[in-house]
């Protein structure tokens, strides 16, 4: 191969890598990339490959979620994906909110929430481990 | 002494010119264009002096080398360019990918985010 086209093949592979990690179909996803994203097996091949490049950025950090982070992540994965982008920038600005007030009040809205959650003993995704993840 | 060198030169002179006379068209053609062709060279050197070494490098054999040389600079300055653009796209990506990795493995459950 000419050096010219070794250079262009090198600099489309760079601009387009995400794009082709993107476009694999559910078979070719590492057996990481599956276990990651189990919930969307069935669903994958038909999710557009501009909104699968956040789910594979998930399924890279896989790995580092402890046992229980990683059976939450499980549990809700589906319904995260069903969101539309506009619902889960939403879900981001609300989560950046809550970050910012002081810890203290932000541990009773925790309490307060996971004690709600215990006594209406809702369905498995709210039925989720409770112990800290932080 | 002076006359006698000025005697020789003529001579010399006239000597030449009676060669010159008898010299064959042929071999008269092929010396001028071997003169035609020393005074291109000359012009052509003198006009860009400062790539002389250039020159030589080229009659060495080292255009190849250097189209390889500047070649593979451009690469490298390319890859590198593209790489910190895609590190600088992905850092801006990690906040969100931080908050999705939290909403979704938090002990609050994701209700509490969503509308």
């Amino acid at each position: 191969m000419s050096l010219p086209r070794l250079f262009l093949l090198c600099i489309f592979l760079l601009c387009h890598q995400p794009a082709l990690a993107a476009s694999k179909p559910w078979a070719k996803l590492t057996p990481l990339q599956q276990e990651a994203l189990a919930p969307l097996a069935n669903e994958w091949d038909a999710i557009p490959e501009e909104q699968r490049l956040p789910f594979l950025r998930l399924a890279k950090r896989y790995p580092r979620l402890t046992e229980v982070q990683k059976q939450r992540m499980n549990i809700r994965l589906q319904r995260w994906s069903k969101l539309t982008p506009e619902q889960r920038k939403q879900a981001r600005d609300k989560f950046r909110s809550f970050s910012k007030v002081p810890i203290k009040q932000r541990e009773q809205v925790r309490q307060m929430v996971l004690e709600d959650e215990k006594s209406t003993s809702l369905p498995p995704t709210h039925a989720a481990p409770t112990d800290s993840v932080r | 002494m002076n006359k006698n060198l000025n005697l020789s030169h003529q001579k010399i002179t006239q000597l030449l010119d009676r060669s010159a006379a008898q010299i064959e068209p042929p071999v008269l053609q092929r010396l001028h264009d071997a003169r035609m062709q020393a005074l291109v060279r000359y012009e052509a050197r003198s006009a860009s002096p400062a790539l002389a070494w250039a020159g030589v490098w080229r009659t060495r054999g080292a255009p190849q080398k250097t189209h390889f040389f500047a070649a593979a600079v451009l690469l490298v300055a390319v890859l590198l360019g593209t790489a910190t653009y895609w590190n600088q796209a992905a850092d801006s990506d990690t906040s969100d990918l931080d908050i999705d990795i939290a909403i979704l493995t938090d002990d609050l459950p994701m209700d509490v985010y969503i509308d």
